[in-house]
């Protein structure tokens, strides 16, 4: 009973922050089943989300507001129009440019957008640890006869059941939706959607933009979660998140939530029956095994190469 | 005859030296070297402001030799590469003493640099071992060494008969030397070790580390590390209702760890350097630093203060601004400073250097335990 608690504790953190790194990976997903490119900036969006959240958090309580759901959802609000504008701006002044060049061309320029926003951030607010407030505070409890309690706080709740909304939403949206239909259209066949009718770059503005306020989601929930943020703690998470995609095959929007899912539990088990000093060696090391025995993921579609 | 005609080329080929190093040599370069950003900023604040206040005081009083110290600033953001690129630059700049760095694993790749240039340093927070253990000669430092730290939290813990305790500590020089050196003294105590385990440094989830401390059933926790990750431990503890007494190294006392832990932070016990601010010498100069607005009792303030003087009176005492004979001259001299009299043995350690052990509480004081 004690081990079977213990295991189960385990596995709700594990899910937890799987499901957060889900909200993450989705950006980088839906970017590259689109436009084919990884969007390295991506973690810094997520980053920038955190932080928006707090600034928001602090300037409604020292306006005196006290009911915390509507706080939340004004920083939820906040965070997610300041990101997605974040994600759209970065589209359009650093990839937008170099699309349909070679490969790297955009790859580097991710990867320079990436450093330049934490280096802002870190202009911009300092280097140091912030805390941020546990606004949703205690949990249940559930203890056997020994010593060992198992806690299911409200926070890791909200977690689990703010993904599972976004990810309902998000699949709705893609399957239901007229964008959505374009979105599918344009993953399939970016040309071919163009001549069409299909306003190819509103689409592909409107992925950074879905993609980017689901990481500011995560930014807030994951750092009422932590306590504290800092502007080099997006990079971390994103290539985290990153390895969540590819896991999960790269592209594919349920493949990002198991592959996030899959990424959360390893870690949580590797440090609790292993040690902590393993879990990154796990993370890391499972993508290493998928890529060299099924390169295109869990859920991956096999890619054929378009004549 | 001879001694006037001696005095004469003296003084000739004095003013000679004097012109041809030009108008930089009328000053004495101090390097300061530490972070001035990164996650550890708060510690190099303390850092730059002591060792500016010393600059400034012993300027004030005719400097050194009669001529002034001027201070150089670098920032390594406490990262060993870093380091590495700010020793190089010092060396480039001409600057013979450093007060730094600031972080053992910055401290130790820059002072290989150092002893090779023949820059003499002074490391007024960095606490591994292992930098004085190389016999280098230039290499000094105004603070104690993990392996008395570790040995004064061990004795702590081990006093308070605890059933189980864990050690974590987050793989860098600085945390791992000291969680070794505390479970090596818990073990000789005889006090049973339930976990000793390594977390990463940045990381945030220690959800899987919270769940095990509190399956293995511990009272009290040693953390080797700094305030970002043991601030977040703390909370996340709280949260999961783990009832356990942490204790960590100097590197977690500061008050950043309130902001970080808030509630959770209360009754965190801290090895530090003794309250030197405190100390009844040195009234007047924590008041200089209080009109100036600073704090002076931050640990590395005044261990900084220290060193800055430490290379002046070094300089006076050797009569020499080479830094090998002001290395001599530290080791077989005997320097008062405010943080009590300074000696040093062949290794560049301080000959006696106390921690005494504090319980931190949530509003960012701190009491001394007895």
């Amino acid at each position: 009973m004690q081990d079977l608690l213990y295991f189960s504790q385990q596995l709700i953190n594990g899910l937890t922050i799987g499901s957060a790194y889900a909200l993450i990976a989705i950006g980088y997903t839906m970017v590259y089943g689109i436009i084919g490119m990884i969007n390295f900036a991506h973690g810094e969006i997520y980053m920038i989300g955190a932080y928006t959240a707090l600034i928001a958090i602090t300037g409604l309580t020292a306006l005196g507001l006290a009911w915390l759901p509507l706080i939340l959802i004004v920083a939820l609000l906040c965070a997610m129009i300041v990101s997605s504008s974040m994600g759209w701006a970065v589209e359009r002044v650093a990839y937008r440019p170099v699309r349909g060049r070679h490969r790297l061309i955009p790859l580097i320029s991710a990867i320079g957008m990436s450093i330049f926003l934490q280096n802002y951030v870190h202009l911009a607010q300092g280097s140091r640890n912030i805390g941020f407030p546990a606004l949703i505070e205690g949990g249940f409890n559930f203890s056997a006869d020994g010593a060992f309690e198992m806690s299911l706080s409200y926070m890791q709740i909200t977690i689990f059941v703010t993904t599972l909304v976004c990810m309902t939403a998000l699949s709705l949206f893609i399957s239901r939706s007229r964008t959505g239909r374009a979105c599918r259209a344009v993953s399939q066949d970016l040309g071919m959607a163009s001549l069409l009718g299909i306003d190819t770059n509103r689409i592909i503005s409107a992925t950074f933009i879905i993609g980017a306020s689901l990481a500011a989601v995560a930014g807030l929930l994951l750092g009422m979660y932590y306590g504290s943020i800092d502007p080099l703690f997006g990079f971390i998470a994103g290539l985290k998140a990153f390895t969540a995609a590819v896991l999960g095959g790269i592209g594919s929007i349920p493949g990002a939530m198991l592959g996030g899912l899959i990424l959360g539990v390893s870690e949580s088990m590797t440090s609790g029956y292993l040690s902590g000093e393993y879990k990154d060696v796990v993370s890391f090391g499972l993508l290493i095994l998928i890529l060299l025995f099924k390169p295109t993921g869990l859920l991956g579609k096999p890619e054929v190469e378009k004549i | 005859m001879t001694t006037s005609l001696k005095k004469i080329v003296t003084a000739i080929s004095t003013s000679v030296a004097l012109l041809g190093a030009g108008h930089a040599a009328a000053d004495i370069q101090i390097g300061i070297a530490g972070p001035m950003t990164g996650p550890v900023a708060q510690y190099g604040d303390m850092q730059f402001s002591g060792a500016r206040m010393a600059i400034q005081q012993i300027n004030a009083n005719g400097g050194v030799m009669g001529e002034k110290l001027v201070a150089v600033e670098y920032d390594d953001v406490c990262d060993p590469k870093q380091a590495v690129t700010v020793a190089n630059r010092l060396v480039n700049d001409g600057v013979q003493y450093v007060i730094g760095h600031l972080c053992s694993s910055s401290t130790q790749p820059a002072s290989d640099i150092y002893e090779d240039e023949g820059i003499l340093m002074i490391t007024p927070a960095s606490t591994s071992p292992e930098i004085t253990e190389r016999g280098y000669e230039l290499v000094f430092r105004t603070i104690g060494l993990d392996s008395m730290q570790g040995p004064v939290a061990g004795d702590y813990i081990a006093s308070q008969n605890p059933k189980r305790v864990a050690v974590v500590h987050d793989k860098q020089q600085y945390g791992e030397g000291i969680a070794t050196a505390v479970r090596d003294t818990l073990k000789d105590k005889g006090v049973e070790i339930a976990m000793f385990e390594g977390i990463t440094a940045g990381d945030k989830d220690f959800s899987s580390l919270v769940t095990k401390l509190k399956q293995a059933d511990v009272d009290y926790v040693y953390f080797g590390g700094y305030h970002p990750e043991l601030g977040l431990i703390l909370r996340q503890a709280r949260q999961a209702d783990l009832d356990a007494k942490f204790m960590g190294p100097e590197g977690v006392g500061n008050k950043d760890i309130n902001t970080i832990a808030g509630e959770a932070s209360e009754g965190l016990l801290v090895t530090l350097p003794p309250s030197f601010d405190q100390k009844a010498e040195n009234k007047s100069l924590v008041k200089a630093f209080e009109d100036k607005g600073e704090d002076p009792s931050g640990p590395f303030v005044l261990t900084s203060y220290a060193a800055v003087q430490l290379v002046a009176q070094g300089i006076e005492a050797a009569d020499s601004k080479d830094p090998f004979d002001v290395a001599a001259a530290l080791r077989s001299g005997s320097f008062e400073t405010p943080i009590g009299n300074v000696q040093y043995d062949k290794a560049g350690d301080m000959k006696s250097f106390e921690f005494v052990v504090y319980e931190w509480h949530s509003d960012g004081s701190k009491t001394p335990v007895n």
